[in-house]
């Protein structure tokens, strides 16, 4: 949970901690009883009456003290009803589905959508007023949203896996229920629970405060009645007489709002995560870099990027890199080795808690760690352009294709439409398919429209993060013949990423090999295919054997990467690597072009 | 075409449901229905005749079924009843009001929605700084408000302290006409649709802040970034896809808000259905209140209905699965 939201709980606890304060020591802090006539009436606040009394008399302090009671026992006990019944109501509808469900959810938006208040007011008017009626008839019309919000947790909780084995294994609904769903709730559980103790102070406060609040007990609203019906805004006596028990309501149900608030985030972890973009403070080499040499392009120097966790993970060490005009770079690297994390540290697209804290990056004679944020935007998409992982949801899914194209294209392009069709055309995509909307199109459709997008403004480069992870093996092939075919056509140099050395292997001019954070080995692809040099690579290459040539069954790297928060003492691949010697343990080796004691250069 | 077909058969069996509702709630209460429809000190006097035939004019002699058939006959030729306490038909009582509710929650759920989006967006989009912290917990602050306690406040400081609005009812008086009017029935709008944003605009906020925020964390945002587009861009894309839960979100505050017009019918005196449901509780006149409560299930459903219609507009993603 995010600091702020600690900071608004516990607000919110505090205020509510009052309130129980008020209601539990009221017979002990107020001198006079609430309901009886103690003095003359309107009197103003003296010592007898730190508050005055009411039209009848009725020493208004006490009625302060004594309304907490009445809110807050509303409050809970009407929230208690109604979760339970809500919940109850989302198990059967949201476990047995069907018929049953359809029925109760139709009902329940019949209930949700009666305005709360007029309901109860109208309830009330045929059941009666009586305190207990009244928390009875506000839990028979909170119940229905907690059930709604349940039952779409039920529906989801119900697939996980270990509930259907438990429900494979012959358990009783009773202990699926129990055991298994009822757990997975109770967040959304707690969230919806504070909600409605705060939706039940509000409407009961609302029928007494029209006087129709039961006629026996003491409410801050039932005081705000008697206030509103004797003109008070007329006169002086709303400083003591409305005040109060306005602010005391308002303090009760923000404590509810609060707490509540806190617990959707809980319920909701997607509500967390980390805030705003521009939070994380830029460390810059204290020179302006060199540019890129004769035949280069994007030149990395000595880049380290840390995870600022507790503890700190140091996901990328003192990394150094080229790509090379017009040609493909391949970056492989087991999952977790760092390489999308450099790439998008590259690209300006690393969020927090990722912070380049050394290193030079840069683009042709442009030194991109200087730029900026808003600088770099402004090169993103036109000098070089990036396709990111996960290509499935990578689109607007309200938005056609041919206008997300066109809004890269209009960057550098008038007729943004125009330009938007050649493109989506160029990948690949038929002309009838140019209008669809995302979730219309296959995965490999959907990943050629981001390519379309990459190419919008003719990068010079292109880093392109798994572009192919999650497709089919024919339509592997397609994407990254089709990136092949566009790198000659556009004479763009591309860096792309993957975790199968084999397939990047196929189109990659280049190489480079990544393990935990840095780079064991770099340079010509056919020859480190051919011929790997850092044992890492060897294995690397045993775990993908060729696709062609003679059937070998994959040889798993035994072991575990390391643990990258600690502060490495010597080769990191030491403790899974077959020549292991005694320095590789003591010595981190350089990288250039291969780190390895065990290679002489 | 096929799912509007479906979701009029099931906003129809709703509007049954409500009907069936507003039909039994009233025969459930205990007691004599002739108590319920005359005033209280006469209904002792009531000969058993004289309870007959008004049990009849009411419809109220047959058996419970003949009673709900004739209920439905005459709801379906428009006849609510009449009201106990006027002898005017229920539907004019009714209808006479509707448009000064239509006028307020129309007004405060129009300005709620958009000072809602606004604030919420603005928050989300700076999430976790201090301004979305201040605005977060300042606008939980005043939605926690209870709207009788605002419309009291507004009522204190606006009309009598500052003397800037008049303090009683939607229109001075019905002579006025033509441009006085208007400016009359606004000045008299201000503050009790006031109140009630600033009651309804909290939930739309929460809803628009965490609704943006998690589209935030979405890929299709970071795809934006890659892309290159700036932030105002970026920003759009996730907004408009932020809108989308806001949409229901806007939709169950309106049923807050018709709940809220009802006090703050009563503070401002404003001839709403809500201060007429109020009146009619305490005046006993249950056809009255029947009609009310019928007619505010009704513009709820339909509301609803609406968006559910108007849903794929907005998602396309809602077509396919119909």
């Amino acid at each position: 949970m995010a600091r702020s939201t600690k900071v608004v709980a516990s607000i919110g606890g505090v205020f509510i901690a009052l309130v129980l304060l008020a209601a539990v020591f009221a017979p002990m802090l107020a001198e006079h009883p609430p309901t009886e006539t103690t003095g003359l009436p309107f009197e103003e606040p003296s010592a007898n009456h730190p508050l005055g009394t009411d039209d009848l008399g009725r020493d208004l302090w006490s009625q302060l003290l004594f309304g907490a009671r009445v809110s807050l026992s509303v409050g809970l006990i009407a929230a208690v009803i109604a979760t339970a019944l809500g919940t109850g109501v989302a198990l059967v509808a949201g476990y047995r589905g069907g018929t049953i469900d359809a029925v109760l959810m139709r009902i329940v938006d019949l209930v949700l959508s009666m305005p709360f208040l007029v309901l109860v007011l109208v309830l009330v008017t045929y059941f009666g007023r009586g305190l207990s009626v009244t928390i009875a008839l506000i839990a028979g019309v909170l119940w229905a949203r907690p059930a709604r919000l349940l039952r779409g947790q039920v529906l989801k909780v119900k697939e996980f896996e270990h509930v259907v084995a438990a429900e494979a294994m012959g358990a009783s609904l009773w202990r699926i229920l129990g055991r298994h769903v009822l757990p997975r709730l109770t967040p959304l559980l707690s969230s919806q629970f504070v909600r409605a103790a705060a939706v039940a102070v509000i409407v009961q406060s609302g029928i007494a405060f029209l006087g129709l609040g039961d006629p026996g007990s003491v409410s801050w609203g039932a005081t705000l009645f008697f206030a509103n019906n004797s003109s008070v805004i007329l006169t002086d006596a709303w400083k003591w007489w409305i005040l109060p028990p306005g602010f005391a309501l308002t303090i009760l149900i923000v404590g509810f709002a609060f707490v509540g608030y806190a617990a959707e985030e809980w319920a909701d972890p997607r509500l967390t995560g980390y805030g705003y973009r521009r939070g994380m403070r830029r460390t810059l080499p204290p020179h302006p870099a060199a540019p890129a040499g004769e035949g280069e392009s994007l030149v990395v120097r000595d880049l380290s990027v840390h995870y600022e966790t507790e503890p700190p993970v140091l996901a990328v060490t003192s990394v150094h890199l080229r790509t090379r005009k017009s040609r493909i770079l391949g970056i492989v690297g087991e999952s977790g080795s760092g390489k999308s994390t450099m790439a998008m540290a590259v690209a300006g697209l690393l969020g927090p808690p990722g912070r380049i804290v050394e290193g030079e990056v840069v683009l042709g004679d442009t030194d991109l760690r200087r730029l900026g944020r808003v600088g770099l935007t402004k090169l993103r998409g036109r000098r070089f352009a990036v396709v990111p992982q996960a290509a499935m949801s990578l689109l607007d899914p309200i938005v056609t294709i041919r206008r997300q194209v066109a809004e890269s294209a209009l960057m550098t392009h008038a007729d943004g439409k125009k330009r938007a069709s050649e493109l989506l055309s160029r990948v690949g995509i038929p002309v009838d398919r140019h209008d669809a909307y995302p979730h219309e199109l296959s995965g490999g459709m959907r990943q050629r429209v981001v390519i379309a997008m990459a190419i919008a403004n003719q990068p010079e480069l292109l880093i392109a993060d798994e572009p192919t992870t999650g497709l089919d093996v024919v339509t592997q092939r397609e994407l990254l013949d089709l990136l092949d075919r566009l790198r000659t056509e556009l004479d763009m140099d591309i860096l792309i990423i993957s975790h199968d050395l084999r397939m990047v292997g196929g189109i990659a001019d280049d190489l480079a090999i990544m393990y935990a954070g840095r780079i064991v080995e770099m340079g010509d692809a056919a020859e480190i295919l051919r011929s790997p040099g850092h044992p890492y690579t060897e294995l690397l290459l045993n775990a993908f054997p060729p696709v062609l040539g003679p059937r070998r069954p994959p040889v798993p790297i035994p072991g575990d990467p390391p643990d990258l928060s600690q502060v490495e003492s010597g080769c990191r691949f030491a403790p899974r690597c077959p020549k292991m010697v005694d320095v590789c343990e003591e010595t981190v080796p350089e990288q250039f072009p291969v780190a390895c004691h065990l290679v002489v250069t | 075409m096929r799912r509007v077909r479906r979701l009029a058969l099931q906003y129809g069996l709703v509007v049954l449901a409500a009907l069936l509702l507003n039909f039994v709630l009233p025969r459930l209460a205990a007691g004599d229905p002739i108590d319920y429809l005359m005033p209280p000190e006469s209904s002792p006097l009531v000969t058993p005749e004289q309870r007959e035939a008004i049990l009849a004019s009411y419809d109220l002699d047959g058996s419970n079924t003949e009673q709900f058939v004739t209920y439905i006959k005459n709801l379906t030729s428009g006849d609510l009843g009449v009201s106990i306490r006027t002898g005017q038909p229920v539907r004019d009582v009714v209808v006479g009001r509707l448009g000064w509710s239509v006028l307020l929650v129309g007004v405060a759920v129009a300005a709620s929605t958009v000072v809602g989006v606004l604030l919420g967006f603005a928050a989300g989009w700076r999430r976790g700084t201090k301004r979305d912290i201040v605005l977060l917990s300042g606008v939980l602050a005043v939605d926690a408000l209870p709207a009788f306690f605002v419309g009291l406040m507004l009522l204190l400081t606006f009309s009598v302290k500052l003397d800037w609005f008049p303090v009683y009812g939607a229109v001075a008086a019905a002579d006025i006409s033509g441009w006085a009017r208007v400016t009359d029935v606004a000045r008299r709008l201000v503050l009790p649709a006031s109140t009630l944003v600033l009651a309804g605009a909290g939930s739309i906020f929460v809803a628009s802040r965490s609704a943006l925020v998690s589209e935030l964390g979405e890929d299709y945002v970071f795809m934006a970034r890659a892309k290159g587009l700036n932030d105002r861009a970026v920003r759009r894309h996730a907004q408009r896809n932020a809108l989308l839960p806001v949409s229901t979100a806007v939709l169950l505050g309106f049923s807050t808000l018709v709940g809220a017009a009802t006090v703050v019918e009563t503070v401002f005196s404003y001839p709403g259905l809500g201060s007429l449901a109020f009146d009619s509780v305490l005046a006993r006149d249950y056809p009255v209140l029947q009609g009310v409560f019928l007619l505010l299930a009704l513009i709820a459903i339909g509301a609803n209905f609406l968006n559910d219609l108007l849903y794929p507009r907005l998602d396309p993603r809602v077509k396919d699965i119909g």
